[in-house]
């Protein structure tokens, strides 16, 4: 906004992958219209990897929900941030997408 | 309850385990030995399903029950339990959450009901106390920033909360201070009942100051060369393993 004179914005970008056939790429995109505001971006990308889903697996949990757990804890950070009704439906939503992502 | 036969496993075309027998029966503690590279590591994780390691040749039979085909859940559920050389950090994932599903799916598998938040909570306290963990480590992400030796305390405490019939600990008490191997061998030592059996992987003689081996066995190039009893372990801090490899090798 041209009157928000130094205005700050921090976006972050956090990927997890899921197996080792993906890859994640995060377009960000900020636009400024006053020369006094400050962004900042940052990415990090994360990956479930194969011991950890062992571990899991060793300790009776089957890869499935292992991937769950892991998952929801990723995304718990934000999800908690989220209002009550955001939260619920993005729980929901999480869990489709699981659905069928475990070969 | 344990029942290996010619077991030969390969990695990346190259033959790691060559032919190995052991029979663990109820009750006994069995404890491995053996230099850097013997095999160790790979026979505790072949036991456990770990599918990168190819089995060749050979039989396992646990309970009676071919084990091998079994998926790893499956093994873990029927009381096989693992503890690491190395564990896995899991960031993100509460020790709290992970160990209540994994106490609930066991519960499952033997037709029993999930504990409630409070029973788990309870049971949580008690073997803390037991393995003497400390209350922070347990709110934290799964090993996440755990030191070495807090990692090896938790692989113990897991297997407090699991009460597995057939324990397998690979190096556990490696790198740990003389009150972490205490707690080591005392997590191993309540979980000996008639009804259960212990595969120790060690290195150094002085863990079995604590736990009382029925058989020592050395592994040689992926043989088990030598069995015998407490002695042989005494027998091989004194001398080292060099006698042992000429014997193998002649
Ligand atoms: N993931 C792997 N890829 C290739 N070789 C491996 C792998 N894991 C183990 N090995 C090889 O198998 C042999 C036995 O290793 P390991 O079972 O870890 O021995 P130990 O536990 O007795 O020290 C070593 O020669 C090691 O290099
Ligand atoms: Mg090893």
């Amino acid at each position: 906004m041209r009157g928000a004179e130094n205005a700050r914005n921090f976006s972050q970008c956090d990927s997890l992958l899921l197996g080792d056939k993906c890859g994640a790429h995060t377009f960000p995109y900020i636009e400024t219209d006053n020369s006094s505001a400050i962004v900042e971006h940052e990415a990090t990308t994360s990956k479930i990897g194969e011991d950890q889903i062992f571990y899991c697996n060793q300790r009776g949990i089957a890869t499935e929900d292992a991937i769950g757990l892991i998952v929801n804890g990723y995304a718990k950070e934000v999800l908690n941030k989220l209002p009550m009704e955001f939260a619920v439906e993005a729980q929901k939503l999480l869990q489709i997408t699981l659905e069928g992502s475990v070969g | 309850m344990l029942k290996i036969k010619d077991l030969r496993v390969e990695i990346e075309d190259q033959e790691i385990i060559k032919g190995l027998n052991l029979e663990v029966k109820a009750g006994e503690v069995h404890a491995i030995m053996g230099p850097n590279g013997s095999g160790k590591s790979t026979l505790a994780a072949v036991l456990a399903g770990r599918d990168m390691f190819r089995v060749t040749g050979g039989k396992v039979l646990y309970n009676g029950e071919d084990l091998l085909e079994k998926s790893p859940e499956q093994r873990a559920k029927e009381g096989l339990f693992l503890g690491f050389q190395y564990p896995i950090e899991i960031p993100g994932v509460s020790m709290v959450n992970f160990l209540k599903t994994a106490v609930n799916e066991l519960r499952k598998h033997r037709g029993q009901k999930p504990l409630s938040a409070s029973d788990f909570l309870k049971m949580m306290r008690e073997k803390k106390e037991l393995v003497e963990i400390h209350s922070s480590l347990t709110n934290r992400s799964v090993n996440e920033g755990f030191s070495g030796g807090e990692k090896k305390k938790n692989e113990i405490f897991q297997m407090a909360m699991l009460e597995p019939r057939l324990a397998i600990l690979d190096e556990t008490d490696s790198g740990l201070d003389i009150d972490a191997l205490r707690i080591v061998a005392n997590g191993v030592n309540q979980l000996k009942s008639k009804e259960t059996a212990s595969i120790v992987i060690t290195h150094y003689q002085r863990l079995l100051d604590y736990i009382i081996p029925d058989f020592v066995h050395v592994l040689y190039d992926g043989r088990l060369v030598k069995s015998g009893g407490k002695d042989l372990a005494l027998l091989l801090e004194e001398k080292g393993y060099e006698w042992i490899k000429e014997e193998a090798e002649s």
